[in-house]
């Protein structure tokens, strides 16, 4: 079967298993009693393994399969969990992540077998059950998909198969008559190419022995070679089984056989071990259920995407880069909607222009193009929202992290995050991981102090770290911080006067931020000593500009002694904003809406000066004044007017006065990059085209304050 | 200079469009080309290279545009009738637009009518035979190059 079609809602669902695999152990640590968590994880666990199963990544299915057994154990009260466990299961779960990283990279698991992890688990399991007894009280259709999977081991497979009624009826036939009944395995080469002929030649050789009574696969699937590299049979002889296994053997490119002489009793008894242990198991799946159930609706959501993706992808082994968005079916409504009013909106206007111009008509044009606009304006709403996810997607995994840092770093904390379901445009999601993920480490690693310190200072022996996110405005604002010892602003700029990034009157002056903001600075590292969690240089100057390429930006807060807090601005959308068209001389330039707070008109004569730099005073506030053309390269004016237009944009709490010639009014804009051949100062984050054709460069005032 | 256009394209030739810039004829590899516009209103950008002119809206897209005059350090472009913008296209970096006083004709060149420029500087990489006259091939990547 080519499952390559279903890859995309593979991986999807895998990463939610996982995430969830990763909550419910992070729970399960803090509560290892809990029952309904042990069940959940089985379920996952369960669930990862079939789904592994059904898309043939037999590493994977194997290393799930293990894990479920010891869950099994756990469910069945024959295991405590215990901290190794705990440390073990993450262990798989990071293997199994390491799988499907191979999967998305290649479409193919790789060929990390996991020994290791395997073994451990079945030590586990081997000590829940007093060593080899064990085998009989699993599941046997477990069991056998076990075997499926082993990777070289010469099972005794011919055992595990279940016999229909009438097949043991056969052996039990043969048995009268007096033959001996053999079961046997044999294992083919992996290289071998035809593999069917060699199963051919095998059943040629030993059938000259005595007949074959039970084939395992059928032996049509062992002709049309549809077995792995392994088939079982039981044969009924009169000779000895040394014979028949030489003769079996001796075909080319057999690599094993193995097999033994089976009564019919114990095959018989087998058979009803395993019924017991089936209906057990469809208990377990009828647990499982309604977890299924839950899982149907996000993936008939999915199907879309993935059948659009499937068109792409011809070739198996090419990377699985692209991205899907699970869509509320309700979202898609709406935009349906919002379509078809936009053809009835269309039509009207077409007839509009086939009918002769009159008073009455123009009127209604105007209405026309009224409901246009809001159609336009709605269905961009509607897309976006389409494309927002919550962040959750990416700070899930967080927690996790920050369990394993504290081991590494043996600091006892704990993370606190609110604000999961914040909702941010899918592609600043996906970017947003990593340099959110630096900050946390930041904080785990230099911000917080090890327990003795803390104990000392009389702060709680736990530090807190924690991820706040909401939305403010047209902008998502998260907050990463700890109760941590701050930022020694002194150190820092002790620092940056050995590492000559400032001289000596810089420092002086400099303000307590500009020294903090030295930080951002590329290879600027403060750690004492390069840990493999932080420190080696490439830091907060790859967060900056990681949050700066998605057009949003990063502030520190700290307090000496009492902790340090990045705040992460991040606007809503990308592609499509509100923004304030201004004239300079006779350029046109867009300003975002959403960082303008109000627009003022002020007297030349109102202009003060402070460090010679010109300043205004606004309501209490100091605001300094940017000549936007002295910054754009602009003529300036030949006489200075008596009033500037001043536009008063906000960046977190500072403020700054953009003097503008005209003001042109607000306008949707679309976000266009100017390409990569210009070398920009960033002071133009993009061009847009206006309704004349005409382009106008957009301002990024963030980079002038 | 339409049949020249007819002209069985051998094997081994390429075809070049030659233009003018200044009194030199240049000819530019065909495949690097785009699209050929019409002079139009290009925006300023501010704080970019100095051979950059600004940006142009080509069909809703945002493309660069830059005066191969200032990068080859030659004298200011006067824009004419004649002017026009060459869009080419590389794979990397995408469209950029380049301006020429002039687009005359489209030339074959076979490779035994290209001469290699030993000294003929960094953006020209061959001289190219076509009848009596000679036609500067230039090195797009060369031209595009920020650090040339």
């Amino acid at each position: 079967m080519d499952v390559s079609q279903y890859l995309e809602i593979f991986i999807d669902e895998t990463s939610e298993h996982l995430q969830n695999l990763n909550d419910c152990i992070m729970e399960l640590e803090k509560d290892p009693e809990n029952m309904d968590t042990i069940n959940e994880i089985f379920r996952a666990a369960h669930s990862l393994k079939g789904m592994a199963g059904t898309m043939g990544f037999k590493r994977m299915q194997r290393l799930t399969h293990d894990m479920e057994n010891v869950f099994q154990e756990v469910r069945s009260d024959k295991l405590k969990v215990t901290s190794p466990m705990i440390d073990l299961l993450f262990k798989c779960l990071d293997a199994i992540e390491g799988y499907l990283d191979n999967v998305k990279a290649s479409s193919d698991e790789g060929t990390e077998e996991n020994e290791l992890i395997i073994k451990e688990l079945n030590d586990f399991i081997a000590g829940a059950n007093g060593n080899a007894p064990a085998q009989a009280a699993e599941p046997a259709p477990a069991k056998k998909e076990a075997a499926a999977s082993g990777n070289g081991g010469f099972e005794k497979k011919y055992f595990e198969f279940e016999l229909s009624d009438s097949e043991r009826d056969k052996i039990k036939d043969a048995e009268k008559n007096g033959a001996h009944v053999y079961g046997m395995t044999v294992f083919i080469q992996k290289e071998c190419l035809l593999k069917a002929a060699r199963a051919f030649l095998v059943f040629k050789a030993v059938e000259e022995f005595g007949q074959i009574l039970v084939y395992n696969p059928s032996s049509q699937d062992i002709e049309d070679e549809k077995f792995d590299s392994d088939f079982s049979f039981y044969i009924a002889s009169e000779e000895s089984y040394d014979k028949i296994r030489d003769a079996a053997k001796a075909v080319s490119e057999i690599e094993e056989v193995i097999g033994e002489e089976v009564r019919y009793e114990v095959l018989a008894a087998k058979q009803e071990k395993a019924e017991a242990a089936e209906a057990a198991v469809e208990a377990a799946a009828a647990a499982a259920a309604p977890a299924a159930e839950k899982a149907a609706p996000a993936q008939a959501a999915a199907k879309p995407a993935a059948n659009n993706a499937e068109n792409k992808k011809q070739t198996v082994a090419k990377p699985v880069t692209n991205r899907t968005v699970r869509v509320d079916i309700e979202k898609l409504d709406a935009l349906m909607n919002q379509v078809s009013e936009l053809l009835i909106a269309k039509n009207s206007i077409v007839m509009f222009g086939s009918a002769e111009a009159g008073d009455f008509q123009s009127q209604s044009f105007h209405e026309q193009i009224e409901s246009l606009e809001r159609i336009t304006t709605n269905l961009h709403e509607s897309v976006m929202k389409v494309r927002m996810v919550p962040i959750e997607s990416v700070v899930a995994k967080f927690p996790r992290m920050i369990r394993d840092l504290s081991r590494k770093l043996d600091k006892k904390m704990e993370l606190y995050m609110t604000g999961e379901d914040t909702e941010l445009d899918r592609t600043v999601v996906d970017q947003i991981g990593d340099p959110l993920q630096h900050l946390l480490r930041n904080s785990a690693d230099h911000g917080l102090e090890d327990n003795a310190t803390r104990l000392a200072k009389g702060k709680p022996e736990v530090g807190s770290i924690f991820l706040k996110a909401f939305q403010e405005g047209n902008n998502v604002i998260i907050e990463v911080g700890d109760d941590g010892n701050g930022i020694d602003v002194d150190a820092v700029r002790t620092k940056a006067l050995e590492r000559g990034v400032i001289t000596d009157e810089q420092a002086e002056t400099m303000t307590q931020k500009e020294i903090i903001n030295l930080l951002f600075l590329p290879s600027f590292s403060m750690a004492k000593k390069i840990t493999d969690i932080s420190g080696r240089g490439v830091g907060l100057d790859v967060v900056k500009s990681n949050i700066e390429a998605l057009g949003g930006d990063v502030e520190v807060k700290t307090e000496l002694g009492a902790g340090t807090t990045f705040t992460v601005r991040l606007p809503l959308t990308l592609a499509i904003i509100q923004a304030l068209m201004v004239e300079i001389r006779n350029e046109k330039y867009a300003i975002a809406l959403n960082s303008i707070s109000n627009i003022e008109d002020i007297p030349v004569k109102d202009i003060k000066y402070v460090e010679s730099k010109e300043v205004i005073h606004l309501r209490g506030k100091v605001i300094p004044l940017i000549r936007m053309d002295q910054v754009l390269d602009i003529e300036p004016k030949e006489e200075e007017p008596e009033s500037l237009t001043v536009v008063i944009v906000q960046k977190g709490e500072s403020l700054a006065g953009l003097v503008v010639d005209n003001l042109m009014g607000q306008q949707e804009i679309v976000i266009k990059s100017l390409g990569k051949y210009m070398n920009n100062n960033k002071i133009i984050s993009g061009a847009t085209i206006l309704g004349d054709g005409e382009v106008a460069l957009i301002l990024d005032v963030n980079v002038l304050m | 200079m339409a049949e020249k256009n007819l002209e069985v394209i051998d094997k081994e030739s390429k075809q070049y469009i030659v233009v003018m810039v200044g009194s030199e004829q240049y000819g530019i590899d065909i495949s690097y080309i785009d699209n050929i516009v019409r002079m139009q209103k290009i925006t300023r950008v501010p704080k970019v290279q100095s051979y950059f002119n600004g940006v142009i809206n080509l069909r809703g897209e945002i493309v660069s545009v830059m005066s191969i005059r200032k990068k080859m350090g030659l004298e200011d472009d006067v824009f004419t009738n004649a002017s026009r913008i060459i869009i080419l296209k590389l794979e990397e970096k995408g469209a950029i637009g380049v301006i020429v006083d002039e687009v005359r004709e489209v030339v074959n060149l076979s490779e035994d009518e290209i001469e290699n420029a030993a000294n003929k500087g960094k953006f020209i990489n061959g001289i190219g035979k076509h009848g009596d006259e000679l036609i500067s091939l230039l090195e797009i990547n060369a031209i595009v190059d920020d650090n040339i």
